[in-house]
């Protein structure tokens, strides 16, 4: 009787998710992960989930999580944003209520985060995020917290360093995608140059989904910059527009305040990529680079084929401050944690870190790491300067 | 550098690969009547398997690179036919002339390619080595000489699908059910293999396209989306179901992109052109060149 | 009983267990699902509503867009009162609809399907290049009452059951058996002396009050709104709940929307499976469910109904043995 079968089928499917979910373990804590998984992002979602699965299977084989005498299993659940507000609302809100998240370690986007955050900060979720604009930090949002450099953090050194080596250069040109991310890179881009003493010609911005950039190189390249700053432009179409640029017989200063991505662009920028200063760039292959990192990246390659950069070791860092936040706390309650984490110095990719900046932000609320300036020569990521930043160091040293 | 000829230099590269796209479209929907909003999938695919291959080629075979990009151009044409046939078999053959039901079948299958490509071809950007390297300048206009091949292809592809259609039987009878389904029945013409041959003809045109874009930009599994949209404009102004409809078409979407992106940007591009498709559905709903509906 | 008769219970009973739990569970997560089901219920209906005069009207997702801003702008911009800015939220994009209608109602079939996509797509990117409301990023901070918090869904489920048994009743009516008659043979109805295009324009209003209220309601439920959730793809997933639900009767759409999200819901737990499963899904529902679920309904009662009837119901059966 195939009508039965079929009904069966569908009122299986019916069904299913009813069952699904919260089938969790007693002991296992699940962390939540926001990131595009589809689309023209999907390449930084499936790293930044895959770096946040090693956290986790790192974490288990050492033991797991220890709250008082019980010892936790780590599980990460991640789901597809899309980049979209209302898609990292809606699979957020799964997170939540079906899985019963109460600690998100990493969201990719900053339309999404600000999204998320409506949700986080009423219910005292805590989020991890590489959100790079600064409208996601402050002291409205105390459960929020960042684990990747950003533009005040970055953009100062890059631009000064770029402004010493080249004191010729007294015109810039901003490109950006156009949203949330990118109009805050804009923005910052506009005031740290400016403070530098260069003058800003232009800001333009292009749809993430362009595939043809004649159109804007040409009219980058009628403006004639000595400098153009790509902002927060995605390796790929970086590498794109550098190598149109070179086409189009535009020479200058490249920078990417917000670069990451090294090898990506030099892929597909090939020679227009060498001379170009990235903020964001980290080579976890290189010399600097931690023993976890190394291990990491090399492991990435093979199974994901690609090299990992700094989006992606937010997922693998926010697993690792959540867990020390909770172990500091001794408790799983979000707002013990939110409180004890700038108090605590832990274990990250890059080595011992702590949150800070409360200066710079109203509250404590960015990972301080290493910053490091970067510049590709022949093909390869080369350090133009390391900064660790001086309250990492006092904290250090205590 | 002379900005009007860079600007009909831009036209003519970006339009050409839209040419290659929207053709196979617009025989889709000449031939089954039906739209096909999974064709950007099959451009994605082509794209993606001579990424991945070329690298693998040219590191193992020793030949020169453009015999690395024929072999993998039959590879990623022989993988369009297997999943056109596929999609043919499993679900289009129902839908013909159903355009509804097709259109959501199509939708399904694009979220479901998405994921399988994804799996297969992870969402790395893979960028690939000009297969000719070098600048050259016409008339104060720069292109690469990757370009200007792809162009040259483009043209010979375009001229090959003209001469399919017009001189051989084959062609004949893809005309005549486009004109007119059911006189084509009447004179022997066998409907549903027609249909399947143009569904070929039609999926192996996006993946010619896909093959010759993947020199000339990042591959990854979402590239489909934003050509997909710009066929569609492009064929309805040319005119559903009309060849020559899609080679102007594509031209004249080229052009506006290529100037509006220059003088404001290229959001502002699409949205002029979705109102002059707005506006040729309206007034003039056969495009430029195509028959007047019943 | 008939199988329409069937159909009527089967969506009333549906619409009658989702407000049951939605007035009586205290789970958040059960609640938000009843919302975002009612929600997609109300799309699917809008949609199908202008499916009786046999258009495909892909600009359902524009003017849920268009009701989801307004009311966004005049609840967050100027703190109107929240009953206020849902109704306007109906009845902007309904008076917009008009005008749309007015203008490319006399295009048919496809052509009518692809300028309301043209129409929707440049709508969305109008969100994207309006600074004001946000652009890309999309607008934040549109809060419904906080005493109606623990209501929403309840509200929301209800609302819905208001507008689909609106339309149920319509369709029921001489209006109804009108707008069929348009999508059957619009000239013979013509003939007749009656306007042709001012009747699509009136269903088309009437659906666009609907996916405008919809919309509306969808923006207060997520407090945030970007372009994104407005592309002709609110269109494409309204038109596969009414599909694979069944086109014929208004239960399929209810049917088909509450089986989607509540698949779509065990889909997102599968993370980057999450577009591969719901689609396949889709591809599936399409091949093997032509009649959509209802249909399959439609089968089971008709082959119980013949069992305990100790014969065949249908003559054609009878005699074949």
């Amino acid at each position: 009787m195939r009508q039965v079968r079929r009904a069966l089928a569908s009122a299986l499917i019916l069904a299913g998710s009813v069952a699904t979910a919260a089938a969790q373990a007693k002991d296992t804590i699940v962390f939540g992960v926001s990131v595009p998984l589809s689309g023209a992002a999907a390449s930084w979602g499936i790293g930044t989930d895959w770096a946040a699965q090693q956290a986790a299977k790192h974490i288990n084989e050492k033991g797991g999580i220890k709250v008082g005498d019980k010892t936790y299993k780590v599980e990460v659940r991640s789901v597809d944003n899309k980049y979209t507000a209302g898609d990292a609302m809606k699979t957020v809100e799964t997170l939540i209520g079906r899985d019963k998240v109460r600690i998100i370690t990493q969201s990719v986007g900053t339309a999404p985060a600000k999204a998320i955050q409506a949700l986080t900060e009423r219910d005292g979720i805590l989020m991890f995020t590489s959100a790079w604009g600064r409208s996601v930090k402050g002291p409205k949002f105390p459960m929020t917290f960042t684990i990747i450099n950003t533009p005040d953090e970055v953009l100062a050194p890059i631009y000064t360093t770029v402004k010493l080596r080249h004191p010729e250069a007294k015109t810039v040109l901003l490109l950006n995608p156009n949203d949330a991310s990118g109009q805050d890179t804009a923005k910052d881009a506009q005031k740290y140059w400016t403070a530098a003493d260069i003058k800003v010609i232009d800001s333009l911005f292009f749809e993430r989904s362009t595939t043809e950039f004649q159109p804007i190189v040409t009219k980058i390249g009628s403006q004639k910059p000595d400098i153009i700053d790509l902002g927060g432009t995605p390796p790929a179409n970086a590498g794109t527009v550098l190598r149109e640029l070179e086409v189009q017989g535009w020479k200058g200063i490249k920078v990417i305040g917000a670069g990451t991505g090294s090898d990506v662009l030099v892929r597909t920028g090939g020679a227009a990529a060498n001379g170009t200063y990235m903020g964001l760039a980290a080579d976890f292959d290189g010399p600097t680079a931690t023993e976890v990192q190394r291990k990491l990246n090399a492991e990435a390659k093979t199974v994901l084929k690609e090299s990992l950069n700094v989006i992606h070791m937010g997922g693998y860092d926010g697993v690792m401050a959540a867990k020390a936040g909770i172990e500091a706390a001794g408790s799983l309650d979000t707002k013990k944690i939110a409180d004890v984490l700038p108090k605590t110095v832990f274990e990250t990719s890059y080595g011992k870190a702590t949150f800070g900046s409360k200066d710079v932000y109203g509250t404590p609320q960015q990972l301080l790491i290493p910053i490091v300036v970067t510049q590709i020569q022949d093909g390869k990521t080369v350090e133009v300067i390391r900064i660790l930043p001086d309250e990492l160091k006092k904290r250090l040293a205590q | 550098m002379d900005l009007v000829a860079q600007l009909v230099v831009n036209t003519l590269q970006i339009g050409s690969v839209y040419v290659l796209f929207a053709l196979g479209l617009t025989l889709i929907f000449g031939v089954m009547q039906i739209v096909n909003f999974a064709h950007g999938e099959f451009f994605a695919l082509a794209a993606l398997v001579v990424a991945s291959l070329m690298p693998a080629l040219s590191a193992s075979l020793g030949l020169p690179l453009w015999a690395d990009f024929l072999i993998a151009l039959v590879a990623a044409i022989g993988a369009v036919i297997i999943l056109g046939a596929l999609t043919y078999w499993i679900g289009f053959e129902r839908y013909l002339r159903d355009l509804v039901g097709s259109f959501i079948l199509s939708v399904g299958l694009i979220l479901f390619l998405q994921g399988v490509l994804v799996e297969i071809f992870t969402a790395t950007p893979r960028p690939i080595e000009p297969i000719v390297p070098g600048t050259i300048s016409i008339l104060g206009g720069r292109i690469t000489a990757q370009r200007l091949l792809v162009i040259g292809l483009a043209i010979a592809f375009t001229t090959m699908l003209y001469l399919l259609l017009q001189k051989t039987k084959l062609g004949k009878a893809l005309r005549a059910v486009a004109q007119d389904r059911e006189a084509a029945m009447l004179q022997g013409i066998r409907y549903r293999r027609i249909s399947f041959y143009g569904w070929l003809i039609g999926v192996v045109m996006a993946g010619l396209a896909g093959a010759l874009i993947a020199p000339l930009t990042v591959s990854q599994p979402a590239i489909g989306g934003d050509y997909l949209i710009k066929a569609f404009i492009i064929i309805i102004i040319g005119g559903l179901g009309s060849i020559p409809g899609a080679i102007l078409g594509a031209l004249l979407v080229a052009f506006i992109e290529s100037v509006f992106g220059y003088y404001y940007d290229l959001t502002m591009a699409t949205i002029v052109m979705f109102v002059i498709v707005m506006i040729f559905l309206l007034v003039r709903p056969q495009g430029l060149m195509g028959h007047v509906e019943r | 009983m008939s199988s329409a008769r069937w159909m009527d219970i089967v969506g009333a009973t549906a619409l009658g267990v989702l407000l049951l739990l939605a007035a009586f569970s205290q789970e958040t997560y059960t609640l938000k699902v009843i919302l975002w089901i009612s929600l997609n219920i109300l799309a699917a209906v809008a949609l199908r509503f202008v499916m009786l005069t046999g258009e495909l009207n892909i600009a359902t997702a524009a003017f849920w867009g268009i009701g989801a801003y307004a009311a966004g702008i005049l609840t967050a911009w100027y703190e109107i009162p929240f009953t206020l800015a849902i109704l306007l939220g109906g009845l902007i994009p309904m008076v917009i609809s008009v005008a749309f209608g007015y203008v490319t109602l006399r295009t048919k079939g496809p052509y009518f399907m692809l300028i309301s996509f043209a129409f929707t797509e440049v709508v969305r990117l109008i969100y994207t290049q309006t600074e004001i409301i946000g652009g890309n990023s999309g607008m934040i901070g549109i809060y419904s009452p906080r005493w109606l918090d623990p209501y929403y869904s309840l509200l929301v489920v209800a609302c819905t059951i208001l507008l689909v048994g609106t339309m149920f009743w319509l369709e029921r009516s001489a209006f109804g058996r009108l707008l069929k008659a348009i999508q059957n043979n619009d000239a013979v109805v013509e003939s007749v002396g009656l306007d042709v295009q001012k009747i699509k324009i009136i269903c088309l209003a009437l659906a666009s009050f609907a996916a405008g209220v919809g919309g509306a309601l969808f923006a207060h439920a997520n407090r945030v709104i970007s372009p994104g959730d407005f592309s002709f793809l609110v269109a494409v997933y309204a038109l596969a709940y009414v599909k694979i639900g069944g086109e014929k009767h208004v239960a399929g759409a209810i049917i088909g929307a509450i089986a989607l999200t509540l698949l779509n819901q065990y889909v997102i737990s599968f993370g980057h499976y999450e577009h591969l499963l719901f689609g396949g899904a889709i591809v599936v529902a399409m091949l093997i469910l032509p009649n959509g679920l209802i249909g399959l309904i439609e089968r089971l009662t008709e082959f119980y109904g013949a069992r305990r009837s100790g014969g065949s119901s249908r003559p054609q059966e009878a005699i074949d043995g």
